[in-house]
């Protein structure tokens, strides 16, 4: 089927059974100029956004922390990193985070689904960055959906960061674009992220996500 | 002027063979039995709808189901003890069983006629039940027998008695027990009036009521008794009528005592008792379970009786301890605490199941003991700007189930342990009201450096070779090929005095293309220990 039947199709659908349009307070301001520019305003509450890190070394972790510390400073929020691989290396005030260190992709995601189902957790974090592409290709693109939904009836945000595009049932994706040099390492953290480059990927639009238009 | 003294009188009927029919009833995995009092328990829903609702107490918001075990008070039903009847119910009175026939008389008067066996430890625990119950009414109880007690009523404002008494009423009916209440000037009025209550009855001093019950009511010496018959007093009335100075003359103190309880004058004592709050039950099953539906369906139901007996002193479960008893003898105790303490029932039977899904027993199960601990309702100082955690019981219940999933100290909150050595982390688990505890740390007052690292765990083994000192090329199964660039080395080691000493020396290298990662070099051995990123 080619994507122009798949477009009209999901119009179609989209037309047959209206959902309501989210209200514009659903967006979650993440702190980080870049990151918040690039998703116009934020995440949308409810759904999942992806980060595409292909660079090994391209910032991905550093906006990581970035966010982490920015929930905690400026909106108090508990997040949850459900770390795909075990590879986050904590720094400064971790209080309000929850790390959950999985083995593989696999149970990431099955402990990704208890965590947005249970609802008390605003901003949660599936980082499979550093998991293999034939490890992320074996989880069923239903597992993918289902994310979807459930984090949709719970309100809690999910951002996805994976080394390249693998989900379709995401919102919105943006991809960090410059890799790192060695001399960043001795420039202040602060400095590196404001060099931070994020390209806009792809968002989708109302009649895409099942939404009525207005 | 002193107010004038009220007493109240719980009376359970019967009270031995309704707990062995309760015993029976929790233990019989068949609810069916209950349907003809369906129509009741609908009442008594309401009821508590109403009650919980009016309740101005903040504790709780919902509504408890009441327990389902009624007593089937149309069969006819005795209670046995030595070869010997020792209590019937109405229904077996009715078919013609006497208390103190065997067993085979009475089975041949009644043929539908079903016997139980007394149950002392659950006499026990449901006497101490319904102290904790009357508690609840008036801080001045006594445990006058078995099924019944006393409440000293001074200093209660509302004048009528009728409408906590018949909540008092329905909660023990809650638990399973049909009772009746009297309400007197003194405790023998009051016990009197409960036995003939339907349920409720109120007299007053030198009631019709009192006066024409049987002499036997008061339960005299047998001696006295046949002397009084002999005279021809039959009556409580015929009693008092008789001059008491003639009486004490001619019967002695005991008779005085007797005209003076006949004439409502008993000037009894109470024996005063706080009902401590222990909530617990023992239960021990008529037959062996393997399997855990049945089980579950047991502990249901005194899950409830426990939560109705917390809920009767404004408490809260704060944890719940079960003690599976196996076949073998061998007991399994587990505590498991309520991060919010909570009298929902949904929650507390969801946080037993969870636990008991992942229990192996090695024989099968024989008995429990359930308890639960009681505690005040958290308090709690909310903050304006500081989101909490919505259902703190079922986010517990999700770290149970993460660890589960992920392995035991796999989930929590990440904390750096007092040493210098990389990677020294461990996790602890977040308390209930979870929250920073500062609101920046002395750590985050520093500015980062540099990228941050993702770490390799374990590290990757690598190759490496040097020149003057430096590497140069790196072959491992992450990434192979020239060094561009390298930074170090920088050493770091402790704890040289013992045999968990480390040293280790750091590099940080750029790869053509493939990024910048840090090499350890360790005990002879290089490795790539992490990447930044």
């Amino acid at each position: 089927m080619s994507s122009g039947k798949i477009v009209e199709l999901r119009q179609v659908l989209a037309e047959r059974f209206p959902r309501e349009i989210p209200p514009p307070a659903s967006l979650l301001t993440t702190g980080i100029e870049c990151l918040d520019r690039s998703l116009e305003g934020g995440m949308r509450r409810g759904t999942i956004t992806q980060l595409v890190a292909p660079y090994p070394s391209c910032g991905s972790a550093s906006l990581l922390h970035d966010l982490i510390d920015s929930m905690h400073t400026s909106a108090s929020q508990f997040v949850a990193l459900i770390d795909g691989k075990n590879s986050f290396e904590p720094l400064g005030n971790t209080d309000l985070l929850l790390w959950i260190r999985c083995e593989n992709a696999n149970q990431a995601v099955r402990a990704t689904d208890l965590i947005i189902r249970d609802g008390n957790i605003i901003l949660s974090i599936l980082d499979l960055k550093q998991n293999e592409v034939q490890e992320l290709r074996k989880v069923p693109l239903t597992a993918w959906y289902r994310l979807q939904r459930v984090a949709a009836d719970s309100g809690t945000t999910l951002l996805l960061i994976t080394s390249h595009y693998i989900s379709g049932s995401c919102f919105a994706a943006v991809q960090i674009n410059n890799p790192l040099r060695i001399n960043d390492l001795a420039e202040l953290s602060y400095t590196v992220s404001q060099t931070r480059l994020l390209d806009f990927i792809y968002r989708k639009n109302y009649a895409e996500l099942g939404y009525a238009q207005a | 002027m002193p107010k004038p003294s009220l007493f109240a009188v719980i009376y359970t009927p019967y009270y031995r063979l309704q707990c062995a029919q309760q015993k029976r009833l929790r233990t019989e995995s068949n609810q069916q039995a209950d349907l003809p009092f369906a129509d009741r328990q609908t009442e008594l829903s309401d009821q508590y709808s109403q009650s919980y609702s009016s309740n101005s107490n903040s504790i709780t918001h919902q509504t408890i189901p009441p327990v389902t075990v009624y007593i089937r008070e149309d069969i006819a039903s005795a209670l046995l003890e030595d070869s010997q009847i020792i209590e019937i119910n109405p229904t077996a009175e009715a078919a013609g069983v006497k208390i103190g026939i065997t067993p085979s008389l009475a089975v041949a008067r009644a043929p539908e006629l079903q016997l139980y066996a007394p149950e002392v430890e659950l006499e026990r625990q449901q006497q101490q039940a319904l102290l904790q119950l009357c508690y609840r009414y008036s801080p001045f109880i006594e445990s006058t027998g078995p099924g019944v007690c006393t409440l000293d009523l001074r200093g209660r404002r509302n004048k009528n008695q009728e409408i906590w008494a018949r909540d008092l009423l329905s909660r023990w009916r809650s638990l399973g027990f049909a009772a009746n209440v009297g309400i007197g000037p003194n405790a023998e009025l009051a016990a009197q009036a409960a036995k003939f209550a339907n349920p409720y009855l109120e007299v007053v001093e030198n009631s019709q009521l009192l006066r024409s019950l049987p002499l036997e009511s008061l339960q005299p010496s047998a001696y006295l008794l046949e002397i009084l018959h002999n005279w021809g007093i039959r009556t409580l009335g015929a009693l008092i009528q008789l001059p008491r100075e003639d009486i004490g003359q001619r019967l002695g103190l005991e008779g005085l005592s007797l005209w003076d309880r006949a004439a409502g004058r008993s000037a009894k004592v109470l024996h005063h008792l706080q009902p401590p709050e222990i909530f617990k039950e023992t239960i021990d099953l008529e037959q062996r379970l393997e399997t855990l539906e049945p089980l579950l369906f047991i502990l249901r139901r005194s899950l409830e009786h426990l939560v109705l007996r917390v809920e009767s002193v404004y408490r809260l479960v704060a944890e719940i301890k079960l003690q599976l008893h196996l076949d073998s003898g061998d007991k399994l105790e587990r505590s498991l605490p309520i991060p919010a303490p909570t009298q929902d029932i949904t929650i507390l039977f969801r946080v037993l199941s969870q636990y008991l899904e992942t229990v192996q027993t090695a024989a099968p199960v024989v008995g429990f003991t359930l308890e639960v601990f009681a505690s005040d309702p958290a308090k709690h100082q909310f903050d304006l700007f500081y989101s909490r955690l919505k259902d703190p019981n079922r986010f517990f219940q999700t770290l149970a189930r993460l660890a589960a999933l992920v392995g035991n100290n796999r989930a929590g909150i990440p904390e750096r342990l007092a040493s210098y050595k990389p990677d020294n982390i461990r996790l602890r688990l977040p308390a209930f009201d979870w929250k920073s505890n500062s609101s920046i740390s002395a750590e985050s007052d520093q500015p980062r450096i540099g990228p941050a690292l993702r770490r390799y765990r374990p590290p990757i083994p690598a190759t490496v070779e040097l020149a003057d000192g430096k590497p140069i090329c790196i072959h491992s199964n992450l990434i192979k090929g020239h060094i561009d660039k390298q930074r170090g080395p920088w050493r770091t080691s402790g704890n040289w005095w013992d045999p968990d000493g480390w040293e280790i020396q750091e590099w940080d290298i750029q790869v053509t293309d493939r990024g910048i990662y840090r090499l350890t070099f360790s005990a002879g051995n290089w490795a790539i220990s992490g990447v930044y990123d």
